[in-house]
């Protein structure tokens, strides 16, 4: 066995474990790169004051005012702690390929008279499911400009209406029934999204190395835009601060 | 995308080169002093263009007008209609309060008029001369204050005081129409004043001269008419007096009316006598291909006109004094209004064609009229005729074409022509025109008018209408010269802005 | 003599000859039955009869637009009332030619039957180059209208009952008197304030005015207004049960679903309890 490593042979032995243990460590590195790649994340605030939220009066649907004890108020703009702003869209609007849709389907309900989430982010293609699960009728009625406008009627305990959009597009939905219905949908075109809640915080894992243009939408106060490269694997911070208008 | 740039400079300039053209014409004359008393102002007929209509609905005149006034098959089924769009938003109670159904319509201009045989004093004696009278100026025509529309649904009216260019008004349109009754399109009922259902429309006419302001066959009469007790006056473009009976499809293709009218060409008061004329006509319209609407259509006019007054009533008034202090009287004797009687007969028929061709259209006339001796020689029904009367028959043509470019510019021109087949009186070769005796040839009274011109509607609005108008007219009459029965010819120029509010 | 190959001038002629055709295929055209229209002859119909409302540029911001109380339909936005296709699908251009023909009842849009089959052709293609949308969709499916079945009384019963489970009331009040809870708020996609139809009002619908243009408008939904599409929650035979109540509230007009209605006790009592009678002037009301 001495003999056998011994001399040249040793040398070109040492030479290809080093270079086989650097190809390890290179589809280490590859492989770790692919999945984790990189993050955005941070927070969306706004500074100044929001426009007061109206309590609903139901009294005209009386089957969803009693589901709620103390009255819900209009979502115009919804805010939590340490002048959070929730329902923003925080998402790549540039430098990422345009993706397929997920299986999975985006849902969206009526519960309440309220529609749950009040914005609901899904990708170009995904199926949409929309369920009622109140005990009146509602009619679905989103009102796209790039898209088609279509509307339903659901009534209780009809089958969730399935449809679908072809085009990225931010899209106010109501219901004309019940007029202090509103929701939106974001159409996108790629699965890196969120939608902030609570403490406005938002995460956008498994970005590939790039530059990228991170957007921020709010239904009442439009969007911003910031540009952020990605390298490596290490997080990136990108915080958005909204000027809330007190009307 | 429509671009509208080329349109607009296009636009520009046809308005530029008619805006020159005009104000050259203009500082051309700008030191004309009054024009002689003789002058003749262009016709006061009156002509329909209603832009309260257009306020109304909120369409533009281009829409029921192919160029105001001339209707478009939209505009003749909206008329038909009872002026109602049918959407159950036609009643008053869906306008606002303040919405009036008034218009009014006047044509500011300048003219020139010619006619080459004019009585004239001169060495022959008073009036005993011809000579060419020529005269131009700037001037206006009559006011047309229509208002028109509906009380309720399915009932219309229609009112039009019309003036001449002195402000002397009459009642050109008074008529209530009960429109769509049982719910059909096929009976309406209007009374009242009102056009005839003619196919081509006087009140629509296009030229405002005074040579071809009126159709020419809608209104001849043999020179040989007239005098007389009760002066035989009758056109089939005056507004008659009386009662119709109309009815359409639905899409207006077929139509018809039927009427019966009080024999006086229209006038108030009963002033003429107690018979009634009637009146029919029926058209259908078919599509060919792609060239647009086409239609044919026959209209009668049968009428009949008094000749002497039933009653007669004789008035002794003083005049004055004579040398000797003795006063002058003055008998006159005037038949009593109503009681014209010895009604004799006549009638004006016709086929007529309407052609379009995308965006040329022709209008294409016969007429074939005849009267009675006894109204073609002035005589009164209880006097004999004269030795050898006969009925007057002539034939009469018509052809309108217009070409529209563009829903603003319209060129037009018009031919007529009146052919006497039948004189009224004996022809005498080589002797002048006595009345109640003779003509001197076959051909006397036959009459050709021609005319063209152009108008440019620099705006087409939903509120108002205005048009630069521009015509050039002649007409010629065979032996109606006033002192040497001679060929007698008119000739009228005309540029104008044609507005209607 | 010229040397000229005479079959090459018989191809050039025919080619010269085809070539408008093929122009005018590219020039966008519409298929109605037999009958053909064509962008080019359309727009000058268009610039003459409807910009007045339209508009320039099809948007229905045409001069007259603020003034209208109904506003004219937007051609950009390619969003239609009257179809025979599901809701948010383009109309065919048969349903576009239709509604020129009879236009829009309680509108400003009037009927263009006056105008001659091909110039309602011409407009339908001509309108349909004011949207994108034409050229990248397709119109949709054409919904399925079955035979009407046999008008009975428990046909109008039935559609009674659908007419209270599926909320019609909600809007159209339980009388179709247009005075629902939800009707004073309605708007439609411009956010313009938009009453439902009234019932007992008329006899003509926005779409029509025969039973089967009554199902086509809740089948279809009317694109663009608070009216959705009942397509996904009513049986097509429901369907017609619904048909044949609704006509039982136009007490107005008389149809025969009223007449037998009004035949049996329950419905009689209804119709006399909701029927205007007299005269404008009041003159036949019982005081």
């Amino acid at each position: 066995m001495v003999e056998f490593w011994g001399g040249a042979r040793m040398m070109r032995a040492k030479l290809a474990y080093i270079v086989g243990l650097a190809a390890l460590a290179a589809c280490a590195v590859m492989v770790h790169a692919g999945p984790s790649g990189g993050t955005v994340s941070g927070k969306v605030t706004y500074e100044g004051t929001p426009a007061k939220q109206k309590p609903i009066d139901m009294s005209k649907e009386p089957s969803c005012a009693k589901q709620h004890t103390t009255p819900i108020t209009t979502e115009t703009v919804v805010t939590g702690p340490g002048n959070a702003l929730d329902n923003v869209v925080v998402y790549v609007s540039a430098g990422a390929a345009d993706e397929g849709a997920p299986s999975q389907a985006a849902k969206f309900e009526q519960k309440g008279c309220q529609y749950i989430p009040h914005v609901l982010a899904f990708q170009v293609n995904q199926t949409l499911e929309i369920a009622n699960a109140d005990q009146t009728s509602h009619n679905i009625h989103p009102l796209p400009k790039v898209n088609r406008e279509w509307n339903k009627s659901q009534p209780p305990g009809s089958a969730p209406i399935i449809d679908k959009y072809d085009k990225p597009e931010f899209i106010p939905v109501k219901c004309n029934i019940h007029p202090w219905m509103h929701g939106n949908f974001a159409v996108l075109k790629n699965s890196h999204y969120a939608v902030t809640e609570g403490d406005g915080g938002f995460s956008l894992p498994n970005l590939p190395p790039g530059k990228y243009t991170i957007t921020a939408w709010h239904e009442s106060y439009g969007d911003q835009s910031q540009d952020v490269t990605i390298s490596g694997s290490e997080p990136k911070i990108v915080n958005f601060v909204f000027k809330a208008k007190p009307y | 995308m429509h671009r509208m740039a080329p349109r607009l400079r296009a636009q520009r300039a046809v308005f530029l080169t008619s805006g020159v053209s005009f104000a050259l014409l203009f500082l051309a004359l700008f030191f004309t002093s009054d024009p002689p008393a003789s002058a003749l102002p262009p016709p006061g007929a009156s002509i329909r263009a209603i832009p309260a209509f257009a306020r109304k609905y909120g369409m533009p005149c281009s829409s029921c007008h192919e160029a105001w006034p001339m209707l478009s098959p939209f505009g003749q089924a909206f008329k038909d209609n009872g002026y109602q769009l049918g959407n159950d938003r036609d009643a008053p109670i869906f306008q606002q309060p303040a919405y009036w159904p008034v218009t009014f319509r006047m044509t500011p201009n300048w003219h020139r008029e010619n006619e080459n045989r004019g009585a004239v004093d001169g060495p022959a004696g008073p009036s005993g001369n011809e000579a060419s009278i020529t005269t131009h100026g700037f001037d206006w025509s009559g006011l047309d204050f229509h208002t028109g529309g509906t009380l309720a649904k399915n009932v219309s009216f229609y009112v039009l005081p019309s003036s001449d260019n002195t402000g002397a008004f009459h009642f050109e349109t008074v008529f209530a129409r009960l429109d769509n009754l049982a719910g059909s399109s096929w009976l309406n009922f209007k009374l009242g004043k009102f056009e005839l259902d003619n196919l081509l429309s006087e009140k629509r006419i296009l030229t405002l001269t005074n040579v071809a302001g009126v159709y020419t066959n809608y209104h001849f009469q043999p020179p040989t008419e007239g005098g007389g007790a009760l002066p035989f006056v009758f056109g089939i473009g005056d507004n008659q007096v009386g009662m119709e009976l109309m009815g359409h499809s639905k899409n207006d293709r077929t139509r018809y009316s039927a009427a019966l009218l009080s024999s006086n060409d229209g006038s108030p008061g009963l002033p003429a006598g107690r018979s009634y004329d009637a009146y029919f006509t029926a058209s259908q319209a078919f599509q060919i291909g792609s060239l647009g609407l086409q239609r044919i259509g026959a209209f009668a006019y049968l009428g009949q006109a008094p000749t002497y007054f039933q009653f007669t009533q004789t008035s002794t008034t003083t005049v004055g004094t004579d040398t000797a202090g003795n006063p002058v009287t003055q008998t006159s004797t005037v038949g009593v209004p109503g009681t014209g009687i010895g009604n004799k007969s006549f009638y004006r028929a016709g086929l007529i064609a309407q052609i379009y061709i995308k965006k040329y259209d022709l209008t294409a006339m016969y007429f074939h009229s005849a009267d009675s001796p006894f109204l073609g020689t002035g005589t009164a029904a209880n006097t004999p005729l004269p030795a050898g009367a006969q009925k007057p028959i002539w034939n009469g043509a018509l052809f309108e074409s217009h070409y529209m470019p563009n829903p603003q510019l319209m060129l037009l021109q018009r031919v007529e022509l009146v052919r006497m087949s039948q004189q009224a009186l004996p022809v005498v070769p080589g002797t002048p025109y006595t009345p109640g005796v003779s003509v001197p040839t076959s051909d006397f009274g036959n009459e050709e008018v021609y005319t063209f011109g152009w108008r440019y509607y620099p705006f087409i609005s939903s509120r108002a209408g205005f048009a630069f108008h521009n015509e050039y007219a002649f007409s010629h009459q065979v032996g109606t010269s006033p002192v040497t029965g001679r060929n007698l010819d008119f000739s009228s120029l005309l540029v104008g802005f044609d507005f209607a509010f | 003599m010229r040397t000229m190959n005479s079959s090459k001038l018989f191809l050039g002629i025919a080619a010269l000859l085809v070539m408008p055709l093929v122009v005018s295929a590219q020039d966008g055209e519409s298929h109605i039955g037999k009958l053909s229209g064509h962008t080019g002859a359309g727009k000058q119909l268009y610039f003459r009869y409807c910009w007045g409302c339209h508009g320039y540029r099809g948007d229905g911001n045409g001069e007259n637009a603020p003034y209208l109380n109904i506003l004219p339909r937007n051609f950009v936005a390619a969003t239609f009332k009257c179809r025979s296709t599901p809701t948010g699908t383009l109309p065919t251009d048969a349903d576009l030619y239709t509604s020129l023909g009879r236009g829009f009842n309680n509108s400003n849009m009037p009927s263009w039957i006056e105008l001659t089959d091909q110039n309602r052709a011409d407009l339908v293609a001509f309108i349909k180059t004011f949207s994108p949308r034409w050229k990248t969709d397709k119109a949709g499916d054409l919904i399925k209208v079955p035979a009407e079945p046999k008008l009975t009384v428990e046909s109008i019963k039935h559609g009674g009952e659908l007419f209270q489970k599926l909320e019609c009331w909600k809007c159209h009040g339980q009388e179709g008197r247009g005075d629902g809870p939800s009707a004073s708020t309605l708007t439609d996609s411009n956010d313009q304030p938009i009453r439902p139809y009234n019932f007992a009002a008329g006899s003509r619908f926005k779409c029509g005015s025969t039973n089967e243009d009554l199902y086509k408008i809740f089948i279809t939904g009317l694109d663009g207004t608070p009216m959705p599409s009942f397509a996904d929650v009513i049986k097509p035979e429901e369907a017609w049960d619904l048909v044949h109540f609704l006509r039982t509230l136009q007490v107005t007009h008389k149809s025969p679903e009223l007449a037998l209605w009004g035949s049996t006790k329950e419905g009689a009592e209804q119709i006399a309890s909701r029927r205007i009678t007299g005269t404008p002037t009041g003159s036949g009301i019982k005081q």
